[in-house]
């Protein structure tokens, strides 16, 4: 039914994170997982393939002694996400 | 969140709905800069007139109590830098205002000597400007206020004597930066 949908965005937590990191500069990992109400597992899987797919960027430092998982949506990104949504506009006007 | 089975378009809207209105509410309102700096401004100013009035040559000595104001500054600057947890374009804009200001600012301050020191309407007129614009993003009218009370003073400063100026300068970080900076701190203690 949805095949001109990105199958990578068509899906809950995936969508919800590029839909998220469209509004803001930039949102930690413990951030999106609150925000998402996401585990910690799932949510580290899922950001992967939106950075594989060079829709986000992942930035891994420090801070103090604890790791900071820093994640910023990507042009591509952008211009995928408006095109899903362009997308979808199609399928509620069918 | 966990489901990763084929979405209807409805579910899909509204994850998109629901995760922007989560994001809305994100740009940092941060009332301690217009404390710190208020109080700093006011007390400064208040000094200049009571020390001018008693007859001290020096008067704008005071101005020193800006250093570690600046220091201290600096520093939360550099230790909150990598703190926020998310940060929006809207409050990174008007981070970016803000500098532009305190540039503008620290050029105003090297060069006054060119305009007699005849700083304090130009600065009144100049602080109204990112306090406007972040009055604007938080979307806190009682900054927006306050940026009118910059303007307003600003004008009135033109006018009045050099020796009465600080007082009106004094009088507009209270209400440009103290007011509107306790009211900012009460909004987020709620």
């Amino acid at each position: 039914m949805f095949k001109d949908l990105d199958p990578l965005l068509h899906s809950q937590l995936r969508l919800a994170v590029m839909s998220l990191l469209l509004s803001l500069e930039k949102a930690d990992f413990t951030f999106i997982k609150e925000k998402t109400q996401s585990t910690a597992g799932n949510l580290s899987i899922q950001l992967d393939k939106l950075s594989e797919a060079g829709y986000i960027t992942i930035e891994k430092t420090f801070k103090g002694k604890k790791p900071l998982t820093t994640c910023r949506i990507t042009k591509k990104g952008i211009k995928a996400f408006e095109e899903y949504v362009n997308n979808l506009k199609q399928y509620i006007q069918r | 969140m966990e489901k990763q089975e084929t979405m209807t378009i409805e579910q899909s809207l509204d994850v998109i709905t629901r995760m922007i209105n989560e994001a809305k509410g994100k740009v940092q309102r941060n009332a301690f800069y217009f404390l710190l700096w208020g109080w700093v401004v006011v007390i400064a100013n208040v000094g200049v007139y009571i020390l001018s009035e008693n007859g001290y040559q020096h008067p704008e000595m005071i101005w020193a109590i800006t250093i570690p104001a600046w220091m201290v500054s600096l520093w939360r600057m550099y230790s909150k830098r990598s703190s926020p947890e998310a940060s929006t374009h809207l409050g990174r804009l008007s981070g970016w205002i803000w500098l532009g200001y305190g540039i503008s600012l620290a050029v105003l301050i090297a060069f006054g000597s060119r305009i007699n020191y005849q700083l304090n309407p130009v600065v009144l007129l100049m602080t109204a400007i990112p306090t406007f614009a972040t009055g604007a993003i938080l979307r806190f009218r009682p900054l927006v206020a306050g940026a009118m009370t910059f303007w307003v003073l600003g004008i009135v400063c033109f006018i009045v004597s050099k020796e009465m100026q600080p007082l009106i300068n004094a009088g507009a970080f209270v209400g440009g930066y103290l007011l509107p900076g306790y009211l900012l701190k009460n909004k987020k203690d709620e």
